[in-house]
């Protein structure tokens, strides 16, 4: 891989939503590869490029903890904004959340600490000023500052995620014997978007990624977006 | 594995033991049973099929599966259903009379003109006949019981009963199937096992959750917009097949059903474990063993059950065995330490459960873990006769020892620290706890034990290599008299000064452990100097009577002892694990009195 980086993240508190726990949100055992994404492109992200998660080294054992939360029970329609559009003014667009409060219980990992190792494909929204050097440059200079456009997260805002660039040996696990090797189930790969992968355009005809996720010795390994190993 | 993959192979495992209905099918009670001529007219009274005890409890039997009815709009169960459907009629609320429900009793009725219109055999066409001519104003000319009103009512052909049932007949289950796939949704990759198949909308509902609805709550859901994304609905946000949602739910509700040896209570959290063996008979015999060490002895706060103790200290022993590595055949258990374990903790969260923890593990990883637990709880003299169950627990930080006000959250985390003796006991246990006995004032045996477990625990985390194996852990579980804490020797001290006041004063209103407890274990500067003062009068009242004289004199010897390991100025403040020393050197040193009368203790002073 020759524009392959390596991250190491790291935050106190992680909730990557199994998608049937979703309500009752129970975590993944691990951090899922949307959501390495996630904080690569809060680091370096350009329509030039796209980012692939290749591995994800986990690095201390997996601990969950459970809180709760009060959150809101509904979205704001899709027809007020559009109203408020059409209006030019946004009084009756707001949502009350004292109102329309829903405690959720969350099951969360608890100290977490990765390093992600991934490489950037240039996509067909690439110009002529773009070349692959260029962004592993501008993502290095970025990453080795501590610059990044959002403050990276681990699944939810209100778990940061602190990073640096790693450029060692990746350092040992700390995983006890039965969570080094452990089969985690289907896991989310990433939101297929009508077959655009750097695409981001949200909407019912988006379907999900999945892959058998299987921790070996402390390292997750992310199949191909194209291989068979993926199913949606 | 995954919660719902996990569930789902035990659902297979039910399955092949013949302990759980096929998919499209659900256990339910049943109370009655309509058996019927080929004309359609009742060949006898209907048959009550309720147990003979005197709560006359339905009888559980597989039926084609029933469904959630959210709204208004009645909707029917095939070839059964409560006699509201059946007979257009139910007990009245308000009045305790006969109330009739003739739309619900249109629904049944028009849902089985459709399915069995076709058919010509002559058990459904009877049940036809049935609905065609049944009219709920005779219901009082029939002169049945009126028990019958409310129940599940299922059918039979006169002529194959007792036997067979009309929902048994192989036409029945023949369109029974026919109409499963035909309400089958588009196909989507199901998250459990993988394949393409038609996802389930609604998931099964699951009963036995304390706390929750009586009529059960999902596990999985989305029942507020919020919840969901990409414009999908219900279950489509979360792809599980029809068949692998049944088969959850219905391992599930039976490890979670009443009378089940698979679940305890744990605070707030309902705790569902079982085993997954190759053998039936070893999961059968891990989960009991496990059911045994999670709940042992009691059912509830009553304590001298002695054949349930006999029986725990039985399986404790054979789970010992079992968690010091002792050869399988000798530890007279046929179970393989190897054999995987899982333990969910439930909770219900508005109309929904929640997951509290979910632990996969093996019965001998599950054995030492719980090894560390019980060493971490011991304290001399013991708190307990043999191993406490975590609800024993956790009713020490509950107001007033009632469950409903044990903290929430916290049964899910003393249960993840139980199952992880790598894992810190939850601090809210401590300082729950601690809370108690300032509002209160009574440091029980019990609590002093939790909070030395939390001590230990602590330490063992804090230090590793000192701690290596349970029998090594020594901390706490004696008077420590060579202990230079000074919390744990302030705690001591306590003790003693208010030994020297009783015996001095005898019983008074308000002694200084209820005055003064809780400010010495919090700020001790504050509170020490005055307490110390006081004691000189208590001395010099004891030294003034002949008879206790020598008393005194060996009392000024303890306190003397005890604050010779004391730095000169006192501590200002003490956090919460000091305070938690405090308790524990406290309970030491006041049991340490309570072993030997005073007097003994008086003459050994004078020997010494």
């Amino acid at each position: 891989m020759p524009f392959g980086v390596k991250l190491r993240v790291r935050g106190d508190f992680a909730c990557f939503t199994r998608p049937e726990m979703k309500v009752e949100r129970v975590s993944y055992d691990v951090l899922t590869p949307s959501a390495a994404r996630g904080i690569l492109e809060a680091v370096h992200w350009k329509p030039a490029i796209t980012w692939v998660v290749d591995r994800i080294h986990v690095l201390k054992p997996i601990q969950f903890m459970s809180i709760r939360r009060n959150e809101v029970a509904s979205k704001v329609p899709v027809a007020k904004v559009k109203q408020a559009m059409k209006a030019g003014h946004v009084t009756d667009l707001y949502t009350r959340a004292d109102q329309d409060r829903q405690q959720r219980a969350a099951t969360l990992l608890r100290d977490v600490d990765y390093i992600i190792e991934a490489h950037f494909e240039m996509t067909d929204r690439a110009g002529p000023d773009d070349n692959p050097a260029k962004h592993m440059d501008i993502f290095n200079r970025r990453a080795a500052a501590g610059q990044c456009f959002q403050q990276p997260c681990f699944g939810s805002r209100e778990f940061p995620a602190s990073f640096e660039l790693w450029t060692g040996p990746v350092p040992a696990h700390s995983l006890p014997t039965e969570q080094a090797d452990k089969d985690l189930g289907w896991m989310l790969l990433d939101m297929d978007h009508h077959g655009d992968p750097g695409g981001h355009r949200c909407d019912d005809r988006c379907v999900p990624l999945f892959f058998r996720a299987q921790l070996l010795g402390g390292v997750l390994r992310v199949p191909d977006r194209q291989s068979g190993e993926v199913r949606s | 594995m995954t919660i719902l993959a996990a569930l789902n192979r035990h659902y297979d495992r039910l399955l092949a033991e013949g302990a759980a209905p096929p998919f499209g099918f659900s256990t339910e009670g049943i109370g009655f049973c309509l058996v019927l001529n080929r004309d359609g007219t009742l060949s006898r009274p209907p048959d009550d099929l309720r147990g003979t005890d005197k709560k006359r409890p339905p009888t559980p039997m597989p039926v084609p599966a029933s469904f959630k009815r959210p709204g208004v709009t009645p909707r029917a169960f095939f070839l059964w259903d409560n006699t509201k459907f059946v007979l257009g009629l139910g007990k009245d609320k308000a009045s305790g009379g006969i109330a009739a429900y003739p739309a619900h009793l249109a629904a049944f009725r028009e849902k089985h003109e459709a399915a069995l219109g076709q058919s010509n055999d002559p058990g459904l066409q009877a049940l036809l006949c049935f609905l065609r001519s049944w009219n709920p104003d005779s219901f009082s000319d029939q002169g049945w019981d009126t028990d019958i009103l409310d129940q599940n009512i299922i059918f039979a052909l006169d002529e194959d009963y007792p036997g067979q049932f009309l929902h048994e007949r192989p036409t029945a289950q023949e369109i029974w199937r026919r109409e499963l796939a035909a309400t089958a949704s588009d196909k989507q990759m199901c998250l459990v096992t993988g394949e393409q198949a038609p996802a389930a909308r609604l998931h099964p509902a699951i009963k036995g959750v304390w706390g929750a609805q009586s009529s059960g709550a999902s596990l999985v859901s989305f029942n507020l917009d919020a919840f969901t994304s990409y414009a999908k609905e219900q279950g489509g946000n979360a792809p599980v097949s029809e068949a692998a949602s049944f088969g959850y739910g219905t391992a599930l509700n039976a490890l979670l059903a009443k009378g089940s040896d698979n679940r305890v209570q744990v605070g707030d959290a309902s705790v569902a474990f079982w085993a997954d063996a190759s053998g039936i008979a070893a999961a059968r015999e891990a989960e009991a063993l496990a059911g045994a060490a999670l709940a042992p002895r009691f059912a509830d706060e009553d304590d001298d059950i002695p054949t349930d103790a006999q029986e725990a200290r039985k399986v404790r022993d054979a789970l010992e065995k079992l968690a010091k590595g002792m050869p399988v055949e000798r530890a007279s258990v046929t179970v393989d330490p190897g054999t995987r374990f899982y333990i969910l903790g439930l909770a219900p969260n508005a109309a929904r459960l929640s997951v509290r923890f979910w632990q996969e593990t093996t019965l001998g990883n599950f054995a030492s873990a719980l090894r560390w637990h019980w060493s971490d709880l011991r304290l001399d003299p013991p708190a307990w006769k043999g191993e406490p169950r975590l609800q024993a627990l956790l009713y020490q930080t509950a107001v007033q020892d009632k469950a409903e006000n044990i903290p929430p959250l916290l049964g899910g985390e003393l249960m993840r620290a139980v199952l992880n003796p790598n894992c810190r006991y939850p601090r809210t246990l401590l300082s729950a706890v601690l809370q108690r006995i300032r509002a209160d004032g009574d440091i029980r045996p019990a609590r002093a034990a939790i909070v030395k477990a939390w001590l230990a625990r602590d330490a063992r985390i804090a230090a590793p290599e000192k701690h290596e194996t349970p029998e090594k852990e020594e901390l706490y579980v004696s008077l420590d008299r060579e202990e230079t804490n000074p919390a744990y020797r302030l705690g001591r001290l306590f003790a003693v000064l208010e030994s020297i006041q009783y015996r001095a004063l005898g019983s008074v209103n308000a002694s200084i452990r209820d005055r003064y407890f809780g400010a010495a274990s919090a700020t001790p500067s504050a509170v020490f100097p005055l307490l110390l003062r006081g004691s000189n009068h208590h001395l010099s009242v004891l030294r003034k009577k002949p008879e206790t004289k020598r008393l005194a004199g060996w009392f000024e010897g303890q306190v003397g002892e005890i604050m010779d390991g004391l730095a000169t100025t006192l501590p200002r403040h003490f956090g919460l694990e000091d305070q938690g020393r405090f308790v524990v050197g406290y309970y030491h040193q006041r049991s340490e009195r309570s072993s030997k009368t005073a007097e003994e203790a008086g003459h050994q002073g004078q020997e010494d």
